[in-house]
């Protein structure tokens, strides 16, 4: 079965290269991005930021997920549902892990691509401009480390709500502004969550309770202050990680649901 | 004196039920079939031919019951039967903004075949599905439903099935494009086993060696059409068209066979031949019989015999009528019975 997620990833990947609207939107994306980062790196030196100036990358990539994520799960499978060609590749070899594994695959690496194309203004940085690039901090591998783990963990999940999002319609654009609803609120209760985590076992309130069930959710984004110094903060990756499982269970209980 | 062993049957069912919520699909239908079978799967919409079609393709489980397809028990390896059968859904959605070459190839991939043999099977498929090169390379989206279906096909042709499972194959296409279809079932018959479900019965009786009948989720009927014929339909109808009048053609007939009922008498032609139609319970035999007495009179001049045999249409009808029938008063029982219990 494990042959079948290959191939899906492959036509998946294929299928998003030759997608008008995902170069359309990786270009508006990019290209704000480019500008964003060019005028921030030009007044670093005015503002109060704390943290290394690549890290800025990492958060404008972040908080363009929600609108750059959609363009690349809302088809993968609502797009199959309307046609009804999800019944037609059930009835090959492939079971729904693979499936839903192989397109979330795919999307996620072609998030990754973007990932490489947004840190590109960096490296060129470094290449055309390299005094300046060392002023900023650039010549630290472990900020670029850091903030590429950040970015591939939080987009692992990001992709995983994508993909469940196109499992539970057909209609395409409600999978769209599904995913972008979901991944905001997800950005949103991590930004906005407030107070402390619970250093210990024992709680005494009830808010005690909700910052340990939070776990590293809790004030989820400011876990990035560890990943723009090269710290990788392993209850964050741990976390995405279960958001990604949790998503991609879900849709895989979608796709049987259908089948049955 | 050495005996054979028998070959396993490629599809062996026993018992299976498959219900959607409150709705029975299938009720425990039980059959077998044979390697090299075409099976015609007949039934009135809603009978449960689709929802067979997919569980012996182990798309969708069965509730209860046993089957077996190409040794494989679905219960316990139900995606391991996709390595054995093509399956052509029905509808056959295909992803249009694909070249026919480049699906198949797809698919070819998704069924585990690589390099030379993938490239032999693809090359092969399309050869039996008559799609020419030249429509290889154009998009799904733009070729004609025809020839959407044979990709469908050639798709479920692609790793050597020992059983193809068609749901609806020739739906909504031309004569010619249907004979296409059946062409490429002749082509294969005997090395791979067909189960072919459709309306068109024309099409079912000039194919299938055999027949399933379902209706309301149970087997109403199964047999060649033979078989079928005589379970069936148990007055034989033979036409005589003869030189004489109805009243001495009749007497002489039932001198034969007292039972004999005449139908019709309709003219033929000026000359004043004229076509009888009778009907008869004693079977084909006394029906002969009665030509040999016949031609024997002087008096009598008979141009013409021949015993109509009923086609399937008729024994579909007749098959599922009993089951519509038997449904119906339960369907009013269970009414009767809620009017009932409203009333309380």
């Amino acid at each position: 079965m494990t042959q079948g997620y290959w191939v899906i990833l492959r036509t998946e990947i294929f299928s998003l290269f030759i997608s008008p609207a995902t170069y359309v939107s990786t270009f508006y994306f990019l290209a704000l991005l480019g500008v964003g980062f060019r005028f921030f790196i030009e007044s670093f030196t005015g503002t109060n930021w704390i943290l290394p100036p690549l890290s800025s990358l990492s958060l404008g990539l972040l908080f363009g997920a929600p609108a750059l994520i959609p363009f690349l799960t809302m088809r993968t499978i609502a797009e199959e549902r309307r046609l009804g060609t999800l019944e037609t590749l059930m009835t090959a070899p492939v079971n729904a892990v693979s499936i839903i594994a192989g397109k979330w695959s795919a999307s996620y690496l072609f998030y990754l691509m973007i990932c490489c194309g947004a840190y590109a203004y960096p490296l060129l940085v470094c290449i055309i401009f390299p005094e300046q690039a060392k002023s900023l901090g650039f010549n630290q591998l472990e900020h670029w480390i850091g903030g590429f783990t950040f970015l591939m963990s939080f987009g692992a999940s990001f992709c995983a709500i994508g993909i469940f999002s196109s499992s539970i319609t057909r209609n395409q654009m409600v999978a769209g502004m599904l995913s972008f609803s979901l991944i905001t609120l997800y950005l949103a209760v991590m930004a906005f969550s407030y107070g402390e985590p619970s250093q210990t076992d024992q709680f005494t309130s009830y808010e005690d309770l909700f910052a340990m069930l939070g776990g590293s959710l809790y004030r989820g984004l400011d876990k990035i202050q560890f990943f723009a110094l090269g710290v990788l903060h392993i209850p964050t990756i741990l976390h995405q990680l279960i958001v990604v499982f949790f998503f991609l269970s879900l849709a895989t209980l979608q796709i049987e649901k259908i089948r049955h | 004196m050495s005996t054979e062993p028998k070959p396993l049957p490629i599809i062996e069912v026993l018992n299976l039920k498959k219900r959607y919520g409150l709705i029975q699909a299938l009720k425990g239908i039980s059959f077998s079939v044979g390697k090299g079978e075409i099976i015609g799967f007949l039934g009135p919409n809603g009978a449960g031919k689709s929802t067979t079609l997919k569980i012996l393709s182990g798309l969708i489980p069965a509730d209860s019951g046993e089957a077996k397809v190409c040794g494989v028990d679905l219960a316990e390896e139900e995606g391991e039967v996709r390595n054995h059968i093509g399956f052509l859904p029905e509808n056959n959605p295909l992803p249009e903004e694909l070249r026919v070459i480049e699906y198949l190839k797809f698919r070819a991939m998704l069924k585990g075949l690589r390099g030379s043999r993938k490239r032999d099977r693809i090359r092969i498929a399309l050869d039996i599905c008559d799609l020419e090169r030249k429509v290889s390379e154009r998009k799904i989206g733009n070729l004609s439903k025809g020839y959407k279906q044979r990709v469908g096909i050639a798709d479920a042709l692609l790793t050597e099935p020992r059983l193809v499972i068609l749901d609806e194959p020739t739906i909504g296409l031309d004569p010619r494009q249907s004979a296409v279809t059946r062409k490429m079932m002749e082509r294969l018959r005997g090395d791979v086993t067909f189960l072919l479900s459709s309306h068109i019965l024309s099409e079912v009786e000039a194919c299938c060696d055999r027949m399933i009948i379902l209706s309301h989720g149970q087997i109403v009927a199964e047999g060649t059409l033979n078989q079928l014929q005589k379970e069936f339909i148990n007055r034989t109808i033979f036409e005589v068209v003869a030189l004489t009048n109805r009243m001495s053609l009749q007497k002489s007939v039932r001198e034969i066979d007292e039972t004999c009922e005449l139908l019709q008498d309709e003219p033929v032609d000026v000359s004043g031949k004229k076509r009888f139609i009778f009907s008869t319970e004693k079977g084909e035999f006394v029906a002969e019989a009665i030509l040999r007495y016949l031609v024997k009179i002087p008096d009598l001049r008979v141009f013409e015999f021949q015993i109509e045999r009923p086609d399937l249409e008729t024994i579909f009808l007749r098959a599922t009528k009993k089951n519509w029938e038997e449904n119906d008063h339960l369907g009013k029982k269970r009414s009767g019975f809620k009017k009932i219990n409203q009333l309380i």
